[in-house]
């Protein structure tokens, strides 16, 4: 196996942002973490520069935007352009977003008047359930394919695996969602359709369990679209890893030591396949927050991603810088939680 | 501007479309294959969760039996549930339900009492007395008086952030006061002719309880009106409220202007129509409206439904920049000068065919524009007669051009004498919306069989709007509607809309300016005969006409639709009607709503939902104890 290991040591290395000195030992475990952690409060200063820089270009005028069709006055208005701080000039502007930031506090939203850190709040949960349930199936569901179909390479099960999740990861998400609304919600033909057709819930029905249950039945469709769109990347990535792994001479011990099939694959093979995988879920997980915008607007999910786009409408700045942060911070911070697990799931980071 | 209906662009899925295939390898495996299998477990547990969360949910609302309205929110949503703060159509219908306003506005345009039984105004026209009904009580037992109405009217006029949604429509108040609690005396600064416009549900002033609102005045800002219920008056009053999810209310039987039909009203957000239509069609929502004509001709035929269409309160139309300048004067912007010639927009405006858009855009769902009013005001309609017409005539479009000097190269694009520059016009159009980039199409189409280049330029409405008041634009496609009094509308086409000499502020739609029009727009504002003021309204609209800087392409008819087997007594209107003032629906609408007698609902489903729930478990169930199985025999092997 040490061959294996100084072909691919050092690309291992590059992906897991390892710092460059490879001498050291690894057991200064605090000293690793530290510099992580610096290196994510850089990206993420980083990323709130480039994030104010951006919104600050966007060419708009938010005040017309809000009063448009209402009757509004020159006074309403200029009131309302001191009201959201747009008489200050932008050097001040960016004073305050960094002093408002770092303190905690996101601001005011100029649309809904409210603090944006609890309009974000209102929807975390939702938009944390249906992304949440969705990656979990679909890491699921694509590993387990992709195990399946790179052990048996060119197999029926194969083949249509990775037929199927390539056709379904072309599809547009927005139509897939539509075609499947229109289907289990309204029914086609003789069949009935018997999911809802958006919502995250059916306000009628209050109370514990019924509520939970509700909104279980509430979160198929979007689920199950997100699903189906998602799943193949991790059905590509987890075959061609295993398909990688096929003719390595430890699967043939592994056999030679008298193993099922099934145990060479689950025990050998998966385990040392699994890491670009692990790299892809933690991708993943950061962008979880930002929800999915498409689905959520099919399925009228409450989400952050749709009070992004909303906000974009505008622009809300305040709100857009909100939903912006909270999205890079947990981009950072599960890279930085992948960094840290990488420490512990393969040596190779450990010995640097 | 704000297009309800329109599908977002697809956004890249997220990192992954290109695969990183490094290879990795690892020394030791215990540990992820713990990993491992602890998540499959997780996975397998969650997807049995789901599957019984099917089985056992019960079936699309089974039991609202008569006692439940199921409506959209209205709109793109509700921004705020504190009335002096909202802007949206979606919260101004939840005000509608839930708080009073002084008087009523009918579908024939006429005031008539809510909280006040009567009005009168003095001889010379600047105070208006109005008697408020006695007895009415706020949803928590106290009485409502003329002092609420006074304070709440005191507090817009004296507090910039009270003033925020609903300033302007207390500008012109000197004073209002409540000698007695059933008194309300508002004395103006000018005579005022839309004084029974002002407070009126949903597009005026939602009057709220003083001694609610009274320890929110310091905090009114940040204050977001969310415990429930929520004291008001009206038809319904608010239990609850979650944001992009559902409003839902009870209903006053003791409402002043009759009972709800039903006992309970939810409301809930649906954020595309295709998705209500779906909704309406399962039987989760028992009306909808703001269809397009595709979903509406689709609805036409179905067994249970009813779609129907209303009169249009909208226009839509192209704005041409015939000189952006700020009040005082100075140009502004980087329109083409060509356009400042009111014979180029002439000759624009007998380029469009009109009736065809109507057909091949609207589907013919649609009323050939002309006048700046929408037809859902007949009580001010206008209609250009006979020779002053712009109809569509491309020949005369040409010779009007030709004989103005404006000679084709030899591309086939005429050029502008003075300036020297080619007659090539931008034309913005609003990315999100796909009727405006149909027409677009056509007009370009058009306009090049006059010699006329189009560069069609598709923007965000945000874009769009920040051209427009800087001046940096040709021709926008636009569109407006208004709510029964349409003031704002022709006063957004005034001198004083015009950006200060700064260029800033202003709320102008098309930088038009005109002495004679802007004499008759302060005349009808003190014209307190309503024919007077018809007749002052419809000489603006002839002036709008002749200028071209607004051209009218058609104005849309409202569609919509609701159950039959769920709901009766909903307000059809229809398309050619004397008007039906289209926002009622949140009062008129929801009261004369009542359950449909048929006892046939579409409970065949459950059954289905539940046979095919448990199809799923069981099969779910048996593949997960059989993989188990199979793994812990395997293991025992070893």
């Amino acid at each position: 196996m040490a061959d294996t290991i100084d072909v691919t040591g050092a690309v291992a290395a590059k992906a897991a942002g390892a710092p460059g000195a490879g001498r050291r030992r690894g057991s200064a475990f605090p000293r690793y973490l530290a510099t992580k952690l610096v290196a994510a409060a850089i990206s993420f200063l980083a990323t709130l520069v480039i994030g104010f820089v951006l919104f600050s270009l966007m060419p708009a005028d938010p005040v017309q935007s809000i009063t448009r069709g209402r009757p509004t006055s020159d006074a309403q208005m200029a009131q309302l352009r001191r009201q959201l701080g747009l008489d200050q000039s932008v050097p001040e502007r960016f004073f305050h977003f960094v002093t408002d930031t770092v303190t905690g506090h996101l601001g005011t939203s100029w649309e809904f008047q409210q603090p944006v850190s609890s309009l974000i709040g209102d929807r975390l949960w939702p938009t944390l359930l249906l992304m949440g349930t969705a990656t979990v199936i679909s890491v699921a569901l694509g590993l387990w394919l992709g195990v399946r179909s790179g052990w048996r390479q060119g197999s029926w099960l194969d083949r249509i695996a990775t037929g199927a999740s390539l056709t379904l990861w072309s599809v547009p998400t927005f139509w897939l969602g539509m075609i499947l609304l229109i289907t289990f919600s309204v029914g086609i033909g003789p069949l009935p359709g018997f999911l809802p057709a958006g919502g995250m819930s059916d306000p009628a029905i209050t109370g514990g369990l019924d509520h939970v249950l509700d909104v279980a039945e509430h979160l198929v469709l979007p689920c199950l679209t997100m699903v189906l769109v998602v799943f193949a990347q991790y059905v590509a990535v987890m075959r061609s890893s295993i398909i990688d792994e096929l003719g390595s001479p430890y699967l043939l011990t592994a056999r030679a030591k008298g193993l099922r099939d099934d145990d060479v694959r689950r025990r050998h093979a998966v385990p040392n396949a699994l890491l670009p995988s692990v790299t892809m879920i933690f991708m993943h997980l950061g962008t979880v927050l930002g929800g999915a915008i498409t689905v959520e607007t099919v399925y009228s999910w409450p989400g952050l991603g749709q009070l992004s786009y909303q906000a974009l409408k505008v622009p809300d700045l305040p709100l857009l810088q909100g939903t912006f942060i909270v999205f890079s911070a947990s981009v950072i911070l599960m890279n930085l939680v992948a960094d840290v697990i990488y420490r512990f799931l393969d040596p190779r980071v450990r010995a640097q | 501007m704000a297009q309800q209906n329109s599908y977002l662009p697809t956004v890249p899925r997220g990192p992954g479309r290109r695969h990183h295939l490094e290879k990795f390898t690892m020394t030791t495996t215990t540990p992820l294959r713990r990993t491992g299998r602890k998540a499959v477990a997780l996975a397998t547990s969650l997807l049995l969760g789901t599957a019984a969360a099917i089985a056992a949910a019960p079936g699309a609302s089974a039991d609202d039996g008569g006692g439940t309205l199921r409506m959209p929110i209205a709109g793109i949503g509700i921004d705020s549930m504190n009335p002096f703060l909202a802007y949206f159509a979606g919260s101004l219908d939840v005000f509608a339900g839930i708080y009073p306003a002084l008087n009523t506005v009918e579908q024939d345009g006429t005031a008539k009492p809510y909280l006040a039984d009567s009005w009168t105004t003095s001889e010379d026209k600047l105070t208006w007395t109005f008697k408020i009904h006695k007895g009415l009580k706020w949803s928590d037992g106290k009485p409502i008086t003329a002092e609420d109405a006074a304070w709440t009217f005191n507090l817009i006029m004296t507090n910039s952030t009270a003033a925020t949604a609903n300033g302007s429509l207390v500008a012109n108040f000197a004073s209002v006061t409540a000698p007695d609690d059933t008194t309300l005396v508002v004395r103006t600064k000018q005579p005022q002719a839309t004084m029974l416009a002002v407070s009126v549900p949903a597009s005026g002033i939602p009057i709220v309880p003083k001694h609610i609102w009274e320890s929110h005045v310091t905090d009114l800002k940040n204050y977001k009106n969310d415990s429930f219920p929520v004291v008001g008056y009206g038809p319904w009053t608010l239990t609850d409220y979650k944001p992009e999810q559902y409003a839902k209310y009870d209903a006053n039987k003791d409402f002043v202007l009759g009972a709800p039909k039903y006992d309970h009203m939810i409301q809930q957000a649906f954020k595309n129509t295709d998705a209500a239509v779906a909704a309406l069609r399962s039987g989760q929502l028992d009306y909808v409206s703001g269809l397009n004509p595709v979903q509406y001709k689709a609805l036409k035929g179905q067994a249970g439904i009813k779609a129907y269409e209303t009169v249009g309160n909208r226009w839509s139309g192209i704005e041409v920049n015939g000189g952006a300048r700020t009040r005082d004067g100075k140009q502004i912007g980087t329109g083409h000068p060509a356009l400042g010639d009111v014979k180029v927009r002439e000759a624009l405006a007998r380029a469009i065919d009109r009736a065809t858009i109507v057909k091949k855009v609207r589907d013919n769902l649609a009323k050939v524009g002309a006048s700046y009013l929408p037809p859902s005001l007949p009580q001010y309609a206008w209609e250009p007669s006979g020779s002053d017409k712009f109809d569509y005539d491309p020949a005369k479009a040409n010779s009007v051009l030709d004989e103005a000097g404006y000679k084709k190269g030899s591309d086939g694009i005429r050029v502008d004498p003075k300036s020297k520059r080619k007659l090539e016009f931008r034309l913005g159009i609003h990315s999100d919306d796909d009727a405006d980039a149909k027409v677009s199409t056509y007009l370009a189409g058009w306009f090049k069989e006059i010699g006329v280049k189009a560069d069609i330029q598709a923007m965000s409405s945000s874009k769009l709007n920040a051209d427009l008041a800087k001046g940096d634009w040709d021709i926008l496609m636009d569109s407006w509607s208004t709510g029964p009094d349409p003031t704002y509308l022709l006063g957004i086409q005034t001198c004083s809309a015009l950006p200060d000499s700064k260029g800033e502020g202003g709320s102008t739609d098309s930088f038009f300016c005109d002495k004679n029009y802007d004499d008759l727009f302060l005349r009808q504002q003190s014209a307190f005969d309503e024919k007077e003021r018809a007749g002052l309204l419809q000489q603006m609209q002839a002036i709008l006409y002749k200028a071209n800087e607004n051209i009218m392409i058609y104005n849309a008819n409202g569609l919509a639709a609701y159950r039959t087997d769920r709901v009766d007594g909903i307000l059809t209107g229809k398309a050619d009607s004397t008007g039906a003032y289209p926002p009622q629906p949140s009062l008129a609408q929801y009261l004369n709503a009542a359950p449909a007698n048929a006892s046939s609902s579409s409970g065949g489903n459950s059954g289905t939902v539940i046979g095919a729930s448990a199809a799923a478990v069981v099969v779910l169930a048996a593949g997960g104890v059989f993989l188990m199985r199979r793994r812990s025999s395997s293991d025992d092997r070893e």
